[in-house]
Parts: C-alpha cells; structure tokens; sequence
C-alpha cells in the first residue's frame, strides 16, 4: 500500500529546488507527527488523525469567488488568488511591489527553514509540498493605496500554503488574507513576514475553512528597528483550528499588536498560541486574544512573552478572555511570562466563564428578553474584536458570527 | 390613559434574611413618591425585588400593573408592562451600542437615535457619548445622566429611581430632576425616587413621602414629612 510519505516522495522532482524539499521531507520523516503527549499538542484531537486520511490532490481549474467576498475585492489595490497553495491570479499592480512564485523552504531573516521548523513536523511537511512561496515584496517607502487582498482557495484533499511578506525600509503595505474552501482537508499554511527598519504591515487573516478541515497554520514576523506589525487572526471555520503567531523583535522601537478571535460550536477544537520574542530593549508587543465557544467547542489559549537579557524598557502585555456559552464548552488558558530582564513593563490577564449574569439582567431590567440579551452580549464580544479589522473584512466576520450564533444551543 | 401601579404586602428575602416585611404603596399616573429611610431600612431591595434582580426572592405579596401582576414575569417583561428601574450603579455592557439595547427593549428603530438626542440635550450629555458602548468609560455622573436617557427613550408608566441623585453636581441634579418633572405630565409618568437627599425633592415635587424602616412603610405624608426628617432625622420614624 502507498502511504501519504510515498506519495509525497515520489512527487518530489529531481531538480536542484527539489533537493531542499527532500530535504524537509526527510527531516519530517525523522520529526513524526506529533502526540498528544507533546506537550504542545496535548490539546489537539490528534487521536481523530492519520495522514493516511488525505491525498495529494491533482490539480483542478480555478474556482468563482463566493459572491461576500468578491464584493469586498473593489477596495484593493491588488488581488492574489492561490488555488492549493498554487499563485493562480494576480489582478492589478504597484511600482514598487512585485508579487511571484517563488521555491519554497528558502531562509528566514538568518534562520534557515529547516532550522526554524526543526521541531514542528507540520510546518516542515508544509515546506516540503507547497507548491511554490507566494512572495510579495515591498519596495523602501513604497505605500500602497489601498490592500493586498489574498484569496487562498484549498479544493484538493491536502493543501500546503507558504506566503512570504518583505517590507522593505519605510514601506506601508495593509493585507486581507482569506482561506476558503477545505472540505474533509488538511491544510497547513506556513506565512513568514519581515518588516523592516520603520517598516509597517498590516495583515488581517480570516480563516473560513469547511468544519470538517484540519487548519494548522504557523506565521513568524520578524521587526527590525521601528517596525510595526498589526496582525488580526479571525478562526471560525475548520474542525481543528491551529494557529501559532510567533515575533521576534530584532531592532529596538519594533512593536507587534496581535489580535485572535475564534468563535467555536459544533465539536471544533480552537487552538491558538503566541510567542512574542523581545530579544532587544524599547520593543513593544500588546495582544489580545478573545474568543467563545459553544455547544461542545473547545478552545485553548497558549501564549508566551519571553523578554530576554538586555531587552529592558520593553513593554509586553497580553490578555485572553474566554466566553463560555453552553455547559459542555471548554476553554483552557495558559499565558507564560519568560523575562530576564528588570526593566520592563509585562503583564498578563486572562479569564474564562460565561456571559454575566448581572449585565444579562441590565440588559432585561431596560425591557430586553433574555434570550435577545445574550445574543446582543455575544456579538458585543466579538464586536469588540472586529472594530480593530479592517472595515472590508469586518462585515463579513460580523455576519459569519451572528449566522453561526443562531445555529448554536444554549 | 391613566395607569396604576399597586405593591401590597410585599416580602423580600436575600438569602435568609428577610429585608422588605410587609410593604404596600400605591402610585398613579403623574405621581412623584419619595422613598426615604436610613440605609439598611430596604429601599434598594425594593427597588431590584420589582425588577426582578437575581438573588431577590419574593416570598410573599404582589406587586400589580393596570391589575397585571408583575413578579411572576421575567425581568425583560415587567419593563415592557411599563416598569422602568433607573439604578443607582448602571452596569458597562461592553461590545453593545445604546441603540441597538433600545431597539432591542422595544424603541422604534426608525426614531431612536433622534430620540436619544433629544434625551441627552435635556441632561446636557454629550451625544457622542451615546455613539459608545453601554455605560462603558463614562463617569458616574454621566452614567447616572445615561439611565434617564434610556427611560426618556422608552418612555415607561412608571420609573423607580434608585438613588439617582448620588454622584450627581447640583447642575446635573437640577436638569435630571426637570426632565423627570416634564415627563410626569408629558406622558403620565409615575415616579418612585429612592433618595437620602432633599434636594432632589425640591425640583421633583413629590405627591407623597414615605418614610421606610426595617423594611416597612412607616410614615406618609406630604413634603412637609420632608422638613421634620431634615430636622429630626430617621431616629423618631424607627420601626420596632
């Protein structure tokens, strides 16, 4: 019988590009998938998974754009479309933005793929059949008018998406990213962003896969000095949802502001798990991570702050707030400080419960009926969340959550 | 329309403790009734117990509306019936905007955000603080402001004022006792004000005072009662 890893391996070229992804290959064989015993994994359904449940696909003709997100595309200034991880589309242009195809499992900054990933099997897997690095790069003080939209279509059965964003010096570049599609897939995007010395990205992921999905995602961003990062992460599709966001600050005056929502129902397992590197002074990373889970939804919340030596008057703050919305719904949060430094301002708050008991009854004693109540305090929750997206991307998140929330039990 | 709001024989008990003992009042509409007393005497318990605070347990009595009994409905329904609890500390509702929590309470969406305005102007509040979610950032005052722009809003039969003048400077006071004043005969409104302070008396004009002591009503009377507690204080109207 041909398992996945033969597949994998007989698709594999035997050009010179091909020989790093043998090579990642070769080192996901020697990683193996992970166990719940990891403790990194330790809360994924892992005992539901098999790569021998997936195939890798043929390729299939592009796809129309559901008719919510087409109508979002007339505010870009560019749009990408990838069909299976495959740069399909590119409409529209900018001096001082060139968008290609390029190999994958190319090095990061001063880190090298396979040593970035040596330890994360999914990503390494990732690296090593995607069928190219969607890269985009952003010319020195090139501000583009409107947003990069990316539509990531996944149609086959497994699907490996590695995007690369690089702003050069004093550039300024907003990205709406979109990930459709997914049905019964593994889809495992790998997205690597270096912003440059006051360089400025702005990147907004709204992740709507199939339910039945496996979404396990990873991005790092890499701030040299002054640089800035907004980063929204929106997870309400796929029935495992995982979503590592890591930065590292390189250069002092960097700052990173990371924002995480997830709305899960059903019997969806949200994942979501943060690094936030300071490995230098004067940097600055605030994130927020909020999310509710229904019916039997489970949800875990992993984020680290590590401030390391010599990183002083850096300020690093991170909250998660969970919102519990039936009896069998779950969410675990972990939020870990790392600091070896003194001067620094670090703190972290989190909380995990249902919806107020008090504020319901305000609510009813202005003549709302209970059940309105709740609902206007749920989509309040996430209405929080989605002022800080960007307005295209907003609405439709709006009307994704507020359509899910009429389907889940109470 | 005139409209009646009879409480009789009410008993209210917070966890073990019984703290409403027998109370009995009855407003109509355009009437301003204040309830005075010592802390501790029950006026705060009166006001949740009506609207139906979780943790409040009727145990005995009723409480009726035009004869529609109100402590076996829902909190949400006793407001629709025309019941309206202004609250000494409005809770923040974070993520929800004030017109959405008006429509939702019933105010007709084509006309709520002109309302609002004109609501607010009569309390000097911002308008843009209304733009914001529940409550949230606003100071005390201006909260205390924000509840007697939701009834305006909702224009309810009857309003119970919770300590309403608490947190409020004399400016602030002046206007929302006006409006409250305006709105008993703009539309009938009856009033129960829970307050310490005399002065809100003074523009509200009360029909009637009552004086609560360990959970009962122990002496009614007209503004004049008003003068003698100023004077005398709670001490001679103690229950035994």
């Amino acid at each position: 019988m041909t398992t996945f890893l033969d597949a994998a391996t007989d698709r594999l070229g035997t050009d010179s590009s091909s020989q790093r992804r043998r090579q990642l290959l070769e080192l996901f064989e020697s990683v193996q998938l992970p166990t719940t015993r990891d403790e990194v994994w330790r809360y994924a359904p892992l005992q539901d998974f098999s790569l021998e449940q997936y195939t890798l696909g043929e390729s299939s003709p592009t796809r129309d754009l559901p008719e919510d997100i087409a109508s979002t595309l007339a505010v870009a200034c560019i749009v990408i479309r990838t069909h299976d991880g495959e740069l399909r589309e590119v409409t529209g242009s900018h001096p001082g933005v060139a968008i290609s195809a390029e190999p994958t499992g190319e090095a990061c900054g001063d880190v090298t793929f396979a040593e970035r990933y040596a330890d994360d099997a999914f990503s390494l897997l990732s690296g090593a059949m995607a069928p190219c690095a969607l890269t985009i790069r952003v010319g020195a003080n090139v501000v583009l008018d409107g947003p990069i939209v990316i539509v990531h279509d996944a149609a086959s059965s497994s699907v490996f998406l590695n995007v690369r964003i690089d702003v050069a010096r004093g550039g300024s570049l907003q990205v709406i990213e979109f990930l459709l599609g997914g049905e019964d897939a593994l889809v495992v995007p790998v997205g690597e962003f270096v912003v440059n010395e006051n360089a400025e990205l702005t990147l907004a992921t709204y992740q709507r896969l199939a339910t039945s999905a496996w979404h396990i995602a990873r991005t790092t961003t890499l701030l040299s000095r002054d640089a800035r990062m907004r980063q929204s992460v929106v997870g309400l599709g796929s029935h495992y949802n995982r979503a590592r966001n890591d930065a590292e600050f390189l250069g002092t005056g960097a700052s990173n502001e990371l924002h995480t929502t997830f709305l899960g129902s059903g019997d969806q397992v949200h994942d979501f798990r943060t690094h936030q590197n300071h490995k230098v002074g004067r940097s600055r990373s605030l994130l927020m991570s909020k999310g509710a889970v229904a019916d039997t939804a489970r949800s875990v919340y992993t984020g680290l702050i590590e401030i390391e030596k010599g990183a002083g008057r850096t300020d690093a703050r991170q909250t998660n707030v969970n919102l519990l919305l039936s009896e069998q719904a779950h969410a675990d949060t972990v939020p870990n400080l790392d600091i070896r430094e003194h001067d620094v301002v670090c703190a972290h708050a989190s909380s995990v419960g249902p919806l107020d008991e008090m504020q319901i009854w305000y609510l009813e004693s202005r003549g709302v009926v209970r059940d309105e109540a709740e609902r206007l305090m749920v989509q309040g929750f996430f209405n929080e969340m989605t002022d800080s997206l960007p307005r295209p991307i907003a609405a439709l998140v709006e009307q994704h959550v507020s359509d899910v929330l009429a389907k889940v039990t109470r | 329309m005139t409209h009646q709001l009879v409480i009789s024989d009410l008993h209210v008990s917070v966890g073990d403790k019984e703290i409403i003992r027998g109370l009995s009042l009855t407003v109509n509409s355009g009437e301003v009734h204040a309830v005075m007393g010592p802390n501790g005497s029950g006026k705060s318990t009166l006001a949740h117990a009506l609207t139906g605070r979780p943790g409040y347990t009727i145990t005995g009595g009723s409480a009726t509306l035009d004869g529609v009994e109100l402590l076996t409905m829902s909190p949400s329904l006793r407001t629709r019936e025309g019941l309206f609890l202004a609250l000494q500390q409005p809770l923040e509702i974070p993520g929800v905007r004030p017109t959405d929590m008006l429509v939702a309470a019933g105010a007709n969406p084509a006309t709520v955000h002109e309302s609002l305005r004109r609501e607010a102007d009569f309390v000097a509040l911002r308008p843009e603080i209304l733009e914001r979610f529940v409550n949230v950032d606003l100071s005390g005052g201006e909260k205390k402001r924000a509840e007697i722009v939701q009834l305006g809003v909702l224009q309810p039969h009857f309003a119970i004022l919770d300590e309403i003048d608490s947190g409020l400077d004399v400016d602030a006071l002046g206007l929302v006792a006006r409006r409250l004043f305006a709105a008993t005969s703009e539309w009938g409104l009856g009033i129960i004000a829970i307050t310490h302070f005399r002065r809100l008396l003074n523009e509200l004009q009360p029909t009637t005072i009552h004086v609560m002591s360990a959970g009962r009503i122990v002496a009614s009377g007209g503004p004049e009662l008003a003068e003698i507690l100023e004077r005398d204080g709670y001490e001679p109207f103690r229950a035994q």
